[in-house]
């Protein structure tokens, strides 16, 4: 029925999605799994008409359509449910199922209240939730925005001829087991209504939910089957592939950690985000967290940084204890970020590499209290040449630098600031294979060096090959801790076995 | 469309909700049910003490006065109202009355010309006024510049225009059936005072049952998502700066009548108390909640202390000092903060 | 929009076309007005115009700083006002101290005003109306609501702003040692480092581990600091304080700012753009007046300019949205 053929996207460089093929029948649930960055939630957006393929194209009943706009893909029938993002909470519940499509309501200007919520009732009632649409949907629990979201998603039962393709994106994350049974009860009552197409981390789930399953990795699909005759464990080894050459991580310069614990966790706890995360951090470590969406594993890697400070537990750098309630402590502290979100976050994209380089450091005279020019000018150049970033000066700005070669500035600003610490946040993000293994060279050179690292990497396959040792977490807690010590590396199932 | 650049990045920034968080919630929200209240308890609170001390505030004749002198800042806090609700400021509100007190001084029979086109002048200079304020819009939405920016230098032209049709003088109003306005009564409330009640019935109208009212609403609560969902918002944008503008040419009318004269400076400091007032009744100014019932309470917070110094021997000067202290309380109780992560 | 570059030289704007505009500006001006009406260009008068512009650029310094980190000012005019008050009802009484004084209190009021900002996260031009009005009230309570003319005994403390050494007037050396320092506050400190990349990127700032929270508290402070500094030159020129003094000064002040090239939104431009800005603005002022421009339009200019400026000058690529 609705059939996405050979569809490509990719984004700054990155392929997100490569010559994707997906059937989705009519009154049937698709299941859609794999590792983060497997092109799932692109795939989604694409469906929901977020955004359009770069090539291929959807098809509804053999005609090719055009998404250019979610008000499209709702007019051809596709709506999706995300997990609160697609509510205005200052907005009563009706006003939400029915919001842009008010004009149906409204006479000379004035909308019939009435009218409205009642027509709201009726799309509440299909999903058989007991909901006032006049209720404000701030004071909703999530389970119950999630419903509304379905019953906004189902209100398009009266706009379109097309039968209802509803896209459900990680709605279980934020629900409890309750609740869970209660949306997969709505969603089986639904079917005769609707397909779905339902994505989540939560294999056990998906095999629970789905009649058919697809698994995508690297933007392609790996794997089709039916839920009925397929296990966790070959969903598993499908989403995880070939282990690549060890090589590329360069394993052989692997070397032990030295016996001095640089950073060191004890129940540390952020309430609502993870709990209970112990660790200890040795220098000349790399650390990995392993885990996937909502696994506690980014707010993790903030709390060490300083962004979200821990509601419980303790945390200890060089044998102090420190609570961490903003960034510069955590920089005084002799912490580094390398952050995921590298353009807001990591440079200051306008300024030059001189500046940037120096901006956790600046050489300051200590008579005149005045920066020292030249200098900062001496010690951009000589990062510059020690970490081999291509520019033809150092006062070209960084938002013309390739992304690989901004990853090094902000490198070179921690290195200047002498961190010994070193956060990194999915460090190869948006990085092509050579700058990714330059990556990888400076992370084998900082640990060589006494630098201890935690890392958050994108694939699982970075976490084996570049750790010494790897927590995996998932919904909040530590489920397992692996010692990755070359010849003694976890494989992949291994990991997952844990994050899902 | 694309909202963001780059893959999208794997995990929605939700918090995540566990069942212990979930009963805090359900307890929380009797207390969360009462915060919007909170500006109208004050204000009942304020009465209260104020009359203790002074129990000559709550004579009939006291309500009077301050009905009156509510009458002119509701009106421009109506106008306000709509701007801040979509998350906009309007820093215009002076100029804009100025404007619209001189244009109609000059239109009715005054002492100044020989025009004398009585109500018709008056809906000529609301008209120019709501053009200004849509002009404003425009601007802004077309530009893509900052609210603030343009209608502070909006502020500047209408008092500059203002000074400049006047010669740097004022002009009289003679025209008794204007002035009748803020002189006549009817059941003992100057009429002025019915018309801001007016107003506030058209705006409340506007606000609760006109779809445009819900827009507003919607784009202050999140203006991605509502566009996506295919509301116009640019067109809204500059519909809700010209009602704005057409009120303040109203509140311009109103001191007109009041003042019995028309000059460039006639609005000055009603900025700052019109944005204290909706500020002080609820409305947030990051836009999406609020409205004019809201705004209501806070002019008439703002009416009883003033009227409250009076009583009290409170020297006015302070007025100004008090409101620079509410309008900090006000946004500190109101805004979510740990929403807000960078604040400019 | 190219971004400014910020180059480790010294180097007054040049580098992109948009930087060297006001200057060009500055230069097409006084040529047309001295073509129009040649007595403009005689040394009496463009010494008036400059020491006219010290007391302008003063304030819009000030506000400059606070520009640059993403902010604004919007009580500069208030604080100018009470200083100016201050000066008037003190000089008499304690002689040279009430200078110190009146600079304090600026800067309280700007420290003040900087910790609500960042402690309660309410946008600045917010508090900084709030301010004001707290300014204003303070302001008119300590004046009466009037006037203050400073009597003979003050007048000898003031020769420093009337006097005139070397033959130009000392309020165009004092707004010259501002410029300075505030060029190189700009430029080789650190705090006008960190405000330059808190205005150009603040939440990479923030995770570079510099601390955000001060460098703002500075920069509120120091532009009080130099509203009241402008105050206290607006007394001694004038012989008098009052709380409504320097009112109709905030708008040329931003517009001395915009006008000059300082982007809005922060992060491009700084002081030595301010100097060109509050040169033009002033140039406007006189020369409307010499060309025989309605002293009422000129408001009208202003504000249109003001706008125009700013559409040029903005860099839209920092917000998404604009509210």
């Amino acid at each position: 029925m609705l059939t996405v053929e050979h569809v490509s996207k990719a984004f700054a460089g990155v392929q997100a999605l490569d010559d994707v093929n997906v059937e989705i029948g009519v009154n049937e649930v698709v299941g859609l799994v794999g590792e983060n960055g497997a092109g799932k939630s692109t795939l989604m957006r694409i469906l929901a008409g977020v955004y359009s393929p770069d090539h291929g194209s959807l098809k509804l009943d053999g005609a090719p359509v055009f998404l250019r706009s979610p008000r499209e893909a709702n007019l051809n029938g596709i709506g999706i449910v995300f997990q609160e993002q697609s509510l205005l909470l200052n907005l009563t519940v009706g006003e939400n199922i029915y919001l842009g499509q008010e004009a149906e309501f409204t006479r000379l200007g004035l909308i019939n209240r009435r009218r409205l919520n009642a027509a709201a009732l009726r799309q509440l009632d299909k999903v058989e939730v007991d909901i006032d649409p006049r209720t404000r949907t701030s004071d909703l629990t999530f389970a119950e925005r999630q419903m509304v979201e379905l019953a906004k998603a189902l209100a398009l039962e009266e706009r379109t001829e097309r039968h209802l393709v509803i896209l459900l994106d990680e709605p279980t994350s934020v629900l409890e087991q309750h609740d869970i049974d209660i949306l997969f009860a709505r969603v089986r009552a639904l079917k005769r209504r609707a397909s779905f197409v339902f994505v989540s981390h939560r294999l056990d789930e998906i095999l629970e939910l789905s009649d058919r399953i697809y698994v995508m990795k690297d933007g392609r699909v790996v794997g089709q089957m039916q839920a009925g005759t397929t296990t966790v464990p070959q969903l598993h080894q499908m989403m995880v592939g070939r282990d690549r050459h060890a090589e590329y991580y360069r394993e052989s310069r692997q070397r032990s950690p030295r016996e001095e614990i640089v950073m060191e966790a004890r129940g540390l706890s952020v309430k609502g985000a993870y709990r209970e995360v112990d660790f200890v951090l040795r220098k000349g470590e790399v650390l990995g967290i392993a885990g996937v969406v909502g696994s506690g594993r980014e707010e993790l890697t903030r709390t060490l940084f300083g962004f979200v400070p821990q509601t419980s537990g303790t945390l200890q750098i060089d044998g102090h204890e420190v609570r961490l309630a903003v960034p510069s402590q955590a920089a005084d502290h002799g912490v580094g970020y390398i952050p995921r979100e590298r353009r807001t976050e990591g440079l200051v994209l306008s300024l030059p590499i001189s500046l940037n380089v120096t901006l956790s450091s600046l050489p300051v005279n200590r008579i005149t209290g005045a920066i020292s020019l030249s200098r900062e000018r001496q010690l951009a150049k000589s990062w510059v040449d020690k970490l081999r970033i291509r520019t033809p000066n150092v006062e070209a700005l960084c938002l013309n630098l390739s992304g690989g070669n901004q990853q090094k500035v902000v490198l070179a600003k921690w290195m200047n600031a002498r961190a010994h610490i070193l956060i990194f946040d999915h460090p190869t993000r948006g990085l092509d294979v050579g700058a990714k293994e330059e990556v990888y060279e400076l992370i084998r050179d900082l640990s060589e060096e006494g630098a201890a690292i935690v890392l958050t990497a994108d694939t699982l396959e970075e976490t084996i090959g570049l750790c010494h040792s790897i927590l995996v977490m998932r919904d909040g807690q530590v489920t397992a801790r692996f010692d990755a010590s070359p010849g003694r590396k976890p494989s992949q199932v291994d990991l997952i076995r844990h994050m899902v | 469309m694309e909202p963001q650049i780059g893959p999208p990045s794997a995990d929605p920034p939700t918090p995540q909700i566990r069942s212990s968080e979930r009963r805090d919630r359900n307890s929380k929200r009797s207390l969360h049910r009462l915060k919007p209240y909170a500006p109208f308890f004050a204000l009942v609170v304020l009465s209260l003490l104020i009359g203790a001390m002074n129990p000559r505030f709550f004579e009939f004749n006291n309500a009077i006065r301050i009905a009156n002198s509510a009458a002119i800042p509701l009106v421009l806090a109506l106008g306000m109202t709509f701007i801040i609700v979509l998350g906009s400021i309007d820093l215009s509100v002076e100029g804009v009355l100025a404007i619209g007190a001189v244009v109609i001084s000059l239109l009715v029979r005054n002492n100044g010309n020989s025009l004398d086109l009585g109500w018709f002048g008056v809906v000529l200079a609301i008209l120019a006024c709501g053009a200004i304020g849509c002009l404003n819009g425009a601007i802004h939405v077309g530009l893509r510049i900052p609210s603030f920016m343009v209608t502070l230098g909006m502020w500047f032209i209408g008092v500059g225009v203002a000074t400049l049709v006047l010669g740097g003088s004022t002009v009289r109003v003679l025209d008794q059936g204007i002035r009748s306005l803020a002189l006549e009564r009817f059941l003992d409330f100057p009429i002025a005072v019915w018309v801001a009640l007016g107003a506030l019935g058209i705006t409340w109208v506007i606000e609760r049952q006109t779809r445009i009212g819900r827009y507003i609403y919607a784009i202050g609560g999140g203006e991605d998502l509502a566009a996506l969902s295919g509301i116009p918002v640019k067109r809204v944008k500059i519909i809700v700066f010209t009602i704005a503008g057409t009120l303040f040419g109203l509140g311009g009318l109103l001191a007109a009548a009041q003042l019995g004269q028309g000059n460039a400076l006639i609005g000055s400091g009603r900025l700052f108390s019109t944005v204290t007032a909706v500020v002080v009744g609820g409305t947030a100014l990051t836009g999406g909640e609020g409205g004019v019932l809201n705004t209501l309470v806070g002019v008439l917070i703002m009416a009883v202390l003033g009227n409250g110094m009076v009583l009290l021997g409170i020297s006015p000067d302070l007025q100004q000092g008090v409101q620079g202290v509410l309008i900090i309380v006000a946004v500190a109780l109101s805004l979510d903060r740990a929403r807000l992560k960078i604040v400019k | 929009m190219t971004p400014t570059q910020i180059t480790a030289k010294w180097r007054p704007a040049v580098g992109t076309v948009r930087a060297a505009v006001p200057i060009l500006l500055l230069l097409g001006l006084v040529t047309l007005i001295g073509a129009l009406r040649p007595s403009f260009l005689t040394a009496d008068t463009l010494l008036v115009v400059m020491a006219d512009t010290a007391t302008l650029f003063i304030l819009a310094a000030g506000i400059t700083f606070v520009v640059m980190l993403g902010g604004i000012d919007l009580s500069i005019q208030a604080v100018a006002s009470l200083s100016s008050v201050i000066v008037a009802v003190m000089l008499s009484r304690v002689g040279y101290w009430a200078f110190p004084a009146t600079l304090l209190v600026g800067f309280i009021t700007g420290a003040f005003s900087g910790i609500v900002h960042v402690w309660l996260r309410i946008p600045s031009f917010i508090v900084t109306l709030a301010t004001s009005g707290l300014v204003a009230a303070a302001a008119l309570l300590l004046s009466q609501e009037r006037s203050i003319t400073i009597g003979e005994a003050g007048r000898a403390y003031l020769s420093w702003i009337t006097g005139r050494p070397f033959g130009m007037p000392s309020v165009i050396m004092i707004g010259a040692l501002v410029a300075c320092v505030g060029i190189w506050l700009q430029r080789y400190t650190p705090f006008g480092r960190y405000s330059t990349a808190i205005g150009a990127g603040e939440a990479a700032t923030w995770a570079s581990g510099v601390k955000v929270n001060r460098q703002k508290v500075i920069a509120y402070s120091l532009s009080a600091g130099l509203a009241a500094l402008a105050g206290i030159l607006l007394a001694g020129r004038l012989s008098s304080g009052s709380p409504t003094l320097a009112n109709e000064l905030l708008l040329p002040a931003i517009a001395a700012v915009v006008v000059g090239g300082t982007s809005i939104t922060g992060g491009a431009g700084g002081i030595g753009r301010t100097v060109v800005g509050a040169l033009i603005i002033s140039v406007v002022r006189v020369g409307m007046t010499f060309v025989g421009v309605d002293i009422f339009a000129q408001q009208i200019v202003f504000g249109t300019v003001l706008i125009l400026a700013v559409a040029v000058t903005i860099d839209r690529t920092k917000i998404l949205i604009v509210k």
